[in-house]
Order: structure tokens, then sequence, then C-alpha cells
């Protein structure tokens, strides 16, 4: 018996000034979707916004691609965007993602056996789940035509695998804006 | 229709799996938005097009995916490209600044995101980019990595 792993909420800071709201553009409030009263939008968000055409497409495919009703089962995205996170070394977003997971399924196995690395630990499915995101996350991908059938063989039909290719992919993504412009901090 | 993600993935209307990523039309439709956000911005802050599709190309060779390259091969000689943007697009790295400090950036962020740290972009402020150009850069390395999983995973489900 291992005892579980307590993961706490990390803080982001850019290193780079981030924009300030008094001197955002139009279009940047736009973006940010910043109403007059809003006091306090994330460093995250202001930082990211100095472009944002990129952040207000990002956003919207990121959020349908994490949220969005129906086909794979939330934990099951919590956990690819976790393997990316880990594989990219993105610690705030593992952080957050493996939190999540745990609220999700209401219980911290899963996330206590990725940070003691012990993969071995997990059930056919999350494992299945587990190797492939790490594996579509190294550049280049390492990922092959057996771990796509090992997704099949614990019963995943085309439509989940679909939802999690782009779990994963996206995190490819955010841990390259997250880890790269910015890091974490305990809080 | 046909939309990049489906060229890059070597998906046509006819294949089961066409079909079945039509089921997300979120993911679609926004992975397109992202790629015109990325690669054609109405605002490009002064990163020109021909500089990003020749990053672009230079990233799908790091990732090893043939298809992409020859995708913005394409694209990269339909924009006037210099010598030097010919040169960055094929991986090489003897240029001229900014080119030579973006190029490392872009080589290490694609390959090694975990080796990341804030003296990385203090190189690009260093090489004269300044926030929104820095922020710029970070999306379109970013997108390419996005890109080319999604399209990988695809092909690997038309071939498993």
């Amino acid at each position: 018996m291992i005892s579980s792993v307590r993961l706490k909420p990390l803080n982001w800071h850019p290193y780079i000034a981030p924009v300030e709201l008094s001197e955002a553009t139009p279009e940047q409030l736009e973006a940010m979707k910043v109403t007059p009263s809003a006091k306090k939008v994330s460093e995250y968000v202001r930082t990211l916004v100095h472009d944002p055409e990129s952040y207000l497409a990002r956003t919207i495919l990121f959020n349908a691609i994490m949220y969005v009703e129906g086909g794979l089962a939330r934990p099951d995205r919590e956990l690819g965007a976790l393997g990316a996170s880990m594989v990219n070394g993105c610690k705030f977003c593992a952080v957050v993602h493996a939190r999540r997971h745990a609220e999700l399924t209401k219980s911290d196995d899963v996330v206590t056996a990725l940070y003691l690395d012990k993969p071995e630990a997990l059930g056919p499915r999350d494992a299945a789940i587990y190797r492939f995101a790490r594996r579509l996350s190294a550049a280049p991908s390492e990922a092959t035509a057996d771990d796509i059938a090992s997704l099949r063989s614990v019963g995943m039909d085309d439509a989940e695998i679909i939802d999690l290719i782009h779990a994963i992919s996206i995190f490819g993504w955010a841990n390259r804006l997250m880890h790269v412009l910015g890091h974490a901090e305990s809080a | 229709m046909i939309d990049a993600m489906d060229k890059a993935a070597g998906l046509s209307p006819d294949d089961a799996l066409f079909a079945a990523r039509r089921f997300r039309p979120e993911f679609v439709q926004g992975a397109e938005e992202c790629r015109l956000s990325v690669l054609q911005p109405a605002n490009d802050q002064g990163l020109a097009p021909n500089l990003r599709v020749a990053l672009a190309r230079r990233m799908a060779a790091l990732n090893a995916d043939p298809v992409l390259m020859a995708e913005y091969d394409v694209l990269l000689t339909q924009l006037d490209p210099t010598e030097q943007l010919l040169a960055l697009a094929q991986g090489e790295t003897d240029l001229d600044e900014p080119l030579a400090t973006i190029a490392r950036h872009v080589d290490v962020i694609t390959l090694t995101p975990k080796q990341a740290e804030a003296g990385h972009i203090a190189l690009l402020a260093q090489a004269g980019l300044n926030n929104p150009q820095i922020v710029a850069l970070s999306e379109l390395i970013a997108f390419v990595n996005f890109q080319t999983r999604v399209a990988t995973g695809l092909r690997l489900m038309r071939s498993a």
C-alpha cells in the first residue's frame, strides 16, 4: 500500500510583462471577454492576449476539446492532458489536470501511481490511455498503430479515440505556452 | 470540404474517419480557425506570413512529418521566400539575426519543451522581438506541434 500523493495548486508567473487592462486595445478586451466592471484577469490570459487573434481561436478550441459534451469521458481527457504535460515538462499544467482527474474520479489512485512513476499500477484502460499520451507527446511522435489497437482493445470507439488524440495534442500546444512563457511556483 | 487537417492526415470524403472527424464540428472548425490565426493572421505583429510558413516547415521536419513538410513547402514557394527563409525552412542554423535566434528557440521548444527556461525568452527579446512577437511566435510553435500530433493520430487510426 502506497500513501496517496496530495498535490497543491501552483501559481504561474510570466517571463514577459502581461498586458495591463488599462492599456488593452478594444480587440484585446473583446478577446478576454472583459466587461467594464472586471477587476481581475489572470496573468496567463493577459500575457497571451498580446496576440489576441491566436488567443481567441485557441481558447475556443481548447474549451471544446476539454469540455464538449458526450464522447470520451472527462477523466480520460484529463489523463491524456496529464500524460502530455508530464512528457512536455509543464509542472503547472500537470498539477492542474492531475487534481481535476482526482476530483472527477473521486480517487487519487491514478495520480498517485503516475507521480510515483508506477504506471504498472494502472488498470488496463488507464494504462492504454497514458501510454498513448506519452508516446504521441514525444517529438517526433513515438506512437504506433499498436497503441491505437490497445485503445480499441479496452473498448474505445473511433469517436472516443479522436477525442483523446485532441486532448493529448492540445496539451502539446498548451504546455508549449505555459512552460515556455512563464514558470510555476508554490502557492 | 477537405480541410488542412484532412490533407495532413491523408483523409478523403469517402473515408470512415473523414466522417468520424465531423462528429466534432467544433474541433474541425476550431483547428482551422487556429491555423489561420497563426499562419495568416489579420495582424501578423511584424512576423510575416512567409516567415511563419518557413518556421512551420522547419517544425514539421523536426517532428519527422513528411506530409506536413510537403504541404508547407508548397505554401512557402507561393510566398516569395528569400534565400534566408528557404534555409530556415530547411533546418539550417547558419542564419542572419534574428532568424538564427528564432530558429534555435523553435528547435528547443519543439524537441525538448521540458528544457524551456527564462533565458530562452530573454534571448528572443535580445534579438529584438517585442512581447506581441514573442507570444505570436510561441503560439505558432505550439500550433504546429498540435497539428502534427492530431494528423499523426488520425493516420495511425487509418492504419490500425
